[in-house]
C-alpha cells in the first residue's frame, strides 16, 4: 500500500471529516492515558532545546518540527489547554494549544512521522522527561478516532484478526516448522533435532517474529539448533507464536493487550516456565515491560529475551561456541526497545564475544545508540518511508565507520530497516541475528 | 512599609508552596497506576543514578556536547537556590559571616550572568526562539532581576524594598509558569530513576560474570 500524500488520500479526507465529537473523544482518551507520572512530565518541559541534536530526525533535517521538545510541545500544549489552570487562563503565554484539525494533522505528521519512539531524547532531557511515552499518549488519542496511519493500523488489524502480524495461515506456519525442522536435521545430521510444537510442560515457550517464518526461516533454525545443543526442553505454539505487538506503536492499549494475552494464555495452557521472546526489540519491550500493565496483571512466570537464555546456556556450559567459526569482522546494532528501553545490554555482547573472533563496537553504543530509523512503526508507515531512509543515514554512517562485514542485530524490525539501508547506502554488509551468529559457532 | 512587604513576601511564598503542592497533588488526580511487570534492576540505584552520574556531562551526551550551556545551567540553578535562601537571611534577619557573603556574591553574580547568557542564547538561536513561548522569556527575566537584586542587596541593603517586591512577583509567578520546574524537577528525576532503574537500563549493569 502506498500511503504517499496526494489530494485524494482517504486518510487525509478522514482528517478533514473530523467532527467536534471526534476531537472530544480524542481528548477523553488522551486524558485517560495520562496518569500521575505523565501529568508531572507534562508540567515540566523547560524548552531548553538540548534534546535537539540527540534526535536522528533533527540531525538529519535540522528543522524545528524534528526537535523532540517541539514534538512534545504539541502534546504539552494540548494538555495545558484542557487540563491546566494556566493553560486555560493565559493560553498564549504558556504555549497552550487547541486540539483542532490542524493540530491533529500536526500530531500525525510529527508524532507518527517524525518520531521512532527510540527514547534517545528522554535520556538526554535536562529534566528527564519520558518523551516517547508522552508521545505515545497522543498516538493513543489518535488511535481512538481512527487516525493511525493506515500501514501501521493494518499491521495491528492483521495481527488481531489473523493471530499474527503477517497473516500467516496456521497450515503454512505448521508446514514452515516442519520444513525448518528437516533443514535443521540435515544441517547437523541428527534426526533427534526437533522443533517441538505445543509440547506441554516444556521449560521454554519460544515466540518468533512472523517475518522469520515468512522470509527468514534460518533464524528459526538457528534458535532450534541452540536449544537442541543445550538439550533444553522448549516449544513453539501452533497458534500463538507472534512476539510482535504493534499496539505499542499505534497506542491502542486494548489491541496491544489482546495480542500479548494470547502468549500468556498459551503459556498457561502448555504449562511452560519461561516465555522466551525472539530477537525483536519492540516485542521485548511490549511483552516484558508493557503487557503486564496493559493487562493489569502480574504474569507469574518469567519473561526473558532469547539473548538472556542463550547467554545463560553459554555461561552454564550448556553450549560451547567456537569463535574461530566466525572470522569476519562483526559489529552490533543496539535496538532501542531492547537496550535503552528494555535493559538487555550486555547479553548480546557476551554471546558475540564467545561466537565471533573479531568484534567491533559502533560509536555510540549500548543505551546511547542511535535508532536505525525503523522503530516506532516507521517500517509500516510507507507515507513516511522517505524520511525513514534519510534518518537512517546516521546508522549507516556508524556501520561504515566500523569497517565490519557483518552487522548483528537482535531485532527483526531493525534488520528490515538495516537491509534497506544496506541497499540504499551501498554498505555491502551482511545482516544477521545474534542467534544466527551463535548457531554458526556452535560446537556440536 | 518594610513590614508590609515582608508579609507580602511570606504570603507570596506560602501561595507558591501551596499552589505547587496542589499542582503536584493534581497530577495524582489523573490516577496512579500500579506497576505489574517484575523489575529487573534496582529502583533505588536508578534514582541515585538519576541525581548523580545521570546528570554528568560525560554520561549525558546533550550536556557534554553543550558544555557552556550545561555549566551556565549549573551556575544558574545553584545561584537561584542560594538566592532563595538569601531572602530568608534578609527577612529573619540572619547575620552571615563575611566569607559566606562573599561565596554567595560569587554564585549569585555567576547565576545572573548565566541567566543572561541563557536568555541571549534563547533569543538568538533560531530554533530556541521558535520553541519558546512568552513564559520562557518572562520566567528568565523575573529570576534574573531577582538574582541581580539579591546580589546588589549584599552591598546596598537600602534596596530591600525592591528586592522584596521582586521576590513577591517571583514567588507568585512560580506556580503559573515554567519556574514550577524548580519543584517538578526533583519529582521527574525520581520518576526517571524508577523507570530506568526497574528496567535495569540505568545504572548500566556490569558485564556478565563468567563464573
Amino acid at each position: 500500500m502506498n500511503e504517499k500524500k496526494d489530494s485524494k488520500d482517504p486518510f487525509d479526507e478522514q482528517i478533514e471529516q473530523l467532527t467536534p465529537d471526534d476531537l472530544q473523544k480524542a481528548l477523553q482518551v488522551f486524558e485517560q492515558k495520562i496518569d500521575h507520572k505523565y501529568a508531572a512530565h507534562l508540567n515540566s518541559c523547560v524548552h531548553c532545546g538540548l534534546c535537539a541534536d540527540v534526535c536522528h530526525y533533527y540531525l538529519t533535517y535540522k528543522d524545528l518540527q524534528s526537535i523532540p521538545a517541539y514534538k512534545l510541545s504539541l502534546v504539552i500544549g494540548v494538555f495545558k489547554k484542557y487540563f491546566s489552570f494556566s493553560g486555560k487562563a493565559i493560553p498564549r503565554w504558556v504555549g497552550a494549544k487547541t486540539l483542532d484539525k490542524d493540530m491533529v494533522k500536526e500530531w500525525i505528521d510529527s508524532l507518527f512521522g517524525r518520531c521512532s519512539l527510540c527514547g534517545r531524547c528522554a535520556i538526554n532531557c535536562s529534566i528527564g522527561l519520558n518523551i516517547p511515552y508522552l508521545i505515545r499518549t497522543a498516538r493513543s488519542a489518535l488511535a481512538a478516532i481512527g487516525l493511525v496511519p493506515p500501514g501501521l493500523q493494518s499491521t495491528v488489524n492483521t495481527a488481531i484478526e489473523k493471530g499474527n502480524n503477517m497473516g500467516i495461515a496456521k497450515e503454512d506456519w505448521l508446514e514452515t516448522v516442519e520444513w525448518v525442522e528437516e533443514e535443521l536435521q540435515d544441517d547437523i545430521d541428527d534426526r533427534n533435532a526437533v522443533l517441538p510444537l505445543d509440547k506441554k510442560g516444556a521449560k521454554y515457550f519460544y515466540t518468533i517474529n512472523p517475518r522469520e517464518a515468512m522470509f527468514f526461516p534460518l533464524s528459526i533454525q538457528a534458535v532450534g539448533k541452540i536449544f537442541h545443543a543445550a538439550g533444553e526442553s522448549w516449544t513453539f505454539s501452533s497458534d500463538n507464536y507472534d512476539v510482535t505487538n504493534y499496539g505499542l506503536y499505534n497506542g491502542d492499549d486494548e489491541a496491544a493487550g489482546i495480542m500479548s494475552d494470547r502468549l500468556v494464555r498459551s503459556m498457561k495452557e502448555l504449562g511452560c516456565n519461561t516465555l522466551v521472546l525472539a530477537e525483536c526489540g519492540h516485542g521485548f519491550n511490549s511483552n516484558r515491560w508493557e503487557a503486564p500493565e496493559w493487562l493489569s496483571k502480574k504474569y507469574g512466570f518469567e519473561v526473558r529475551s532469547i539473548l538472556e537464555v542463550v547467554a545463560g546456556f553459554i555461561r552454564d556450559g550448556k553450549i560451547k561456541l567456537d569463535p574461530a567459526k566466525n572470522q569476519d569482522l562483526i559489529t552490533l546494532h543496539d535496538p532501542c526497545n531492547l537496550v535503552r528501553l528494555g535493559g538487555i545490554v550486555e547479553e548480546q555482547r557476551y554471546i558475540l564475544k564467545h561466537a565471533a573472533a573479531n568484534f567491533i563496537e559502533m560509536i555510540p553504543n549500548r543505551q546511547k545508540n542511535f535508532c536505525c530509523g525503523g522503530g516506532g512503526g516507521q517500517l509500516s508507515m510507507t507515507r513516511f518511508s522517505e524520511r525513514r531512509l534519510k534518518v537512517g543515514k546516521i546508522k549507516s554512517d556508524q556501520i561504515q565507520k566500523t569497517g565490519a562485514k557483518i552487522v548483528a542485530s537482535p531485532c527483526h524490525n531493525c534488520i528490515d530497516q538495516l537491509m534497506e539501508l544496506n541497499k540504499h547506502y551501498k554498505l555491502n554488509v551482511q545482516i544477521k541475528t545474534v542467534c544466527e551468529i551463535a548457531a554458526d559457532a556452535l560446537v556440536i | 512599609m518594610q513590614t508590609v512587604l515582608k508579609s507580602g513576601v511570606l504570603i507570596s511564598m506560602v501561595f507558591s508552596a501551596v499552589t505547587l503542592t496542589i499542582l503536584v497533588l493534581k497530577t495524582f488526580s489523573f490516577g496512579k497506576k500500579k506497576l505489574y511487570a517484575e523489575p529487573t534492576g534496582d529502583i533505588k540505584k536508578g534514582i541515585t543514578y538519576a541525581f548523580t552520574k545521570g546528570m554528568m556531562p560525560w554520561e549525558k551526551e546533550s550536556a557534554g556536547s553543550h558544555l557552556p550551556t550545561y555549566i551556565c545551567g549549573m551556575f544558574y540553578h545553584t545561584g537561584i537556590f542560594l538566592a532563595l535562601f538569601y531572602i530568608f537571611v534578609v527577612i529573619i534577619p540572619i547575620t552571615l559571616p563575611d566569607i559566606a557573603i562573599l561565596i554567595f556574591q560569587v554564585f549569585c553574580l555567576s547565576a545572573f550572568v548565566s541567566g543572561i547568557v541563557l536568555l541571549i542564547k534563547r533569543l538568538l538561536t533560531p530554533y530556541m526562539r521558535e520553541l519558546s513561548c512568552p513564559d520562557d522569556i518572562a520566567a528568565n527575566i523575573i529570576v534574573d532581576i531577582y538574582l541581580v537584586l539579591a546580589f546588589v542587596h549584599t552591598f546596598f541593603p537600602g534596596i530591600t524594598t525592591y528586592f522584596y517586591l521582586t521576590a513577591i512577583i517571583m514567588f507568585a509567578y512560580i506556580p503559573l509558569g515554567k519556574i514550577r520546574h524548580c519543584f517538578f524537577f526533583f519529582y521527574i528525576r525520581i520518576l526517571f530513576g524508577i523507570f530506568y532503574g526497574r528496567r535495569g537500563v540505568f545504572p548500566t549493569r556490569s558485564k556478565i560474570d563468567e563464573t
